[in-house]
């Protein structure tokens, strides 16, 4: 195969990172579900925390005039404006909730953020947060590219996911492919990688859907392919099958 | 490629020891020398790994074990820079007043959007009563012109003092904060913010004064408003800046516009944060002291002098240059 560098992008959503190594590789970036769980459960760290220190600092005002309740007050303060700025800085980037999603904030330039653009990520939240439950973040997040909600935005970071990805064996089509059925394939496939590629990924998922719903989806693409290659199918998913074996195998059985 | 089985398990233990060593440094938190060189070294590795990967057409879950690795090592190795005190003082010292000198248009805007309800709130309400009730409340005005009637000749409880002072930091660097924030909506968030504060903030001191404790309420604010006042309508410029440079864009992207603003925004509010947290220690424990009135007035003077002085001159000094320069 040519070795030349594809640098077409992916077919999922990427940030494309230039390192000072000279190397490019990509970042997964966080879209909107995985978004809302982690703020989810630090929405509920922070809320636990705010019931202490309520709890805590009503109990203390029955002995004292206030001197309590001024405490608990800045406190709460300190957590609502606070506690996602604190936590990006102490864990590069991420928050309880983050962590537990394998979320991180970066800068775009896949660098780590600075103090000034946590400051800003963070209070923008207040903009996010309007008219109610972060509805225009998540609006805006929705439309961008990158996924960014205001803040973002404006401070010039995106939110990165680093979940492990498992490397898992090549895909073997049952049943094997025969000759006969190799035979009405072209020899050459004029296929890109991302061809390739989103093949690969739909054969992947192929255990995990429903066989109706399967169908459906490869019969959305098959009719392309057996137009550019000029061949007929009966059964799309089958199709595809042996264009991905053609493909990667050559002739093999 | 040669063969994509061989290429995974040729180089797949290095992979492995990879992501072992991420996942001890992810508990760690100080790396001992060696795991740094190390990771280094495996860092490397594995960006090369990337390149044969996507050249060669390994499948896109090689691809992406290969990314997600070489991404946590890269989020590893560039860690973020460590945070100096000397750092904080600049940017108060500093960046803020300066930021606010460069761009004092949006400072006199956010004043006037937010003097001119105050004025008008202030006259209208001292004129009369139905217009103070159709801004607030009737509940809350008489709550008001209950709380100046007395004065503080007796002052105040310590702990009641302290509880206040928690209450003003809580709500009003949070009114300053949305102030600011809201503004990234083209500026419409700031202005009515500013607004409906300033007419509020108005209302209250004219009802009060119609009431006949005008001089209690003037004195009981003197004291802090240098700050107090300054601060919010410094957020409030801050946030139509924001807006603004959304608006007028000077041939960059719009996005790229507002960019360029970052750092001027974040030193002004850092710089409001920090004088609202003065004001509210102001507010929680010397204005509502027994201190005679004439004190008052003399403390309240000087605090608008001071912030005055503070921000037209602070940071002119080429010396301050340095963070350790001078006092």
């Amino acid at each position: 195969m040519e070795a030349s560098i594809d640098h077409s992008p992916g077919i999922d959503t990427t940030l494309d990172i230039d390192t000072p190594e000279q190397v490019r590789f990509s970042f997964r970036l966080a879209g909107p579900a995985q978004r809302s769980a982690a703020y989810l459960i630090d929405l509920l760290v922070r809320g636990a925390l705010v019931t202490i220190i309520g709890v805590g600092f009503s109990l203390a005002s029955l002995f004292d005039d206030g001197f309590g309740a001024g405490l608990g007050l800045l406190l709460i303060f300190l957590l609502e404006w606070g506690y996602y700025i604190a936590s990006e800085m102490l864990m590069n980037g991420q928050s309880i909730g983050k962590r537990a999603l394998h979320l991180r904030v970066v800068r775009e330039n896949g660098l780590p953020l600075s103090f000034s653009d946590s400051f800003l990520r963070n209070l923008l939240r207040a903009a996010d947060f309007l008219p109610f439950m972060n509805a225009l973040g998540l609006l805006v997040l929705s439309l961008d590219s990158k996924f960014r909600r205001l803040g973002d935005l404006v401070a010039g970071t995106v939110v990165v996911s680093e979940e492990r990805q498992d490397i898992r064996p090549l895909i073997a089509i049952q049943p094997p492919p025969s000759a006969e059925e190799l035979s009405r394939l072209p020899r050459q496939l004029n296929l890109t990688r991302l061809d390739i590629d989103a093949l690969e990924l739909f054969l992947r998922r192929s255990g995990h859907l429903n066989p109706a719903r399967e169908q459906e989806l490869a019969e959305m693409v098959a009719p392309m392919y057996a137009t550019r290659f000029s061949v007929r199918y009966h059964n799309p998913v089958r199709f595809l099958a042996l264009l991905y074996h053609r493909a990667t195998r050559g002739d093999a059985a | 490629m040669k063969n994509r089985d061989t290429f995974v398990h040729e180089r797949s233990p290095a992979w492995a020891e990879l992501d072992r060593l991420l996942n001890q440094l992810s508990v760690k938190t100080t790396p001992t020398g060696e795991q740094v060189a190390r990771l280094g070294r495996l860092y490397r590795d594995i960006c090369s790994d990337v390149m044969s990967a996507r050249s060669q057409g390994a499948g896109p879950d090689v691809t992406a074990h290969l990314d997600a690795l070489a991404a946590r090592a890269h989020n590893h190795l560039y860690e973020a820079r460590p945070h100096r005190i000397g750092l904080a003082r600049q940017l108060l010292v500093r960046d803020f007043p300066r930021a606010l000198r460069k761009n004092l248009g949006f400072f006199l805007a956010s004043l006037g959007l937010f003097g001119l309800p105050m004025l008008i709130g202030t006259l209208g309400a001292l004129h009369s009563r139905d217009f103070a009730m159709a801004v607030l409340p009737n509940e809350m005005l008489e709550q008001m012109a209950e709380s100046y009637r007395e004065g503080f000749n007796s002052g105040r409880d310590a702990d009641a003092d302290a509880a206040m002072a928690g209450f003003y930091v809580y709500n009003n660097v949070g009114i300053a904060f949305r102030c600011f924030a809201t503004g990234v909506l083209f500026g419409l968030g700031s202005i009515f913010f500013l607004v409906y504060n300033g007419l509020v903030i108005g209302t209250v001191l004219g009802h009060v004064t119609a009431s006949g404790a005008g001089l209690n309420i003037l004195a009981f604010v003197s004291g802090h408003s240098a700050f107090e006042l300054t601060a919010i309508v410094i957020s409030g410029g801050a946030g139509l800046q924001m807006g603004y440079a959304l608006i007028s864009t000077r041939g960059k992207t719009r996005l790229g516009s507002l960019r360029a603003q970052a750092k001027d925004l974040v030193a002004l509010i850092a710089g409001a944060a920090a004088m609202l947290l003065i004001a509210a220690a102001i507010e929680g424990f010397w204005s509502p002291s027994a201190v005679p009135m004439q004190v008052k007035w003399g403390v309240g003077a000087a605090n608008v002098l001071g912030v005055a002085t503070f921000l037209a001159f602070a940071g002119r000094s080429p010396k301050l240059a340095k963070p350790e320069g001078s006092s």
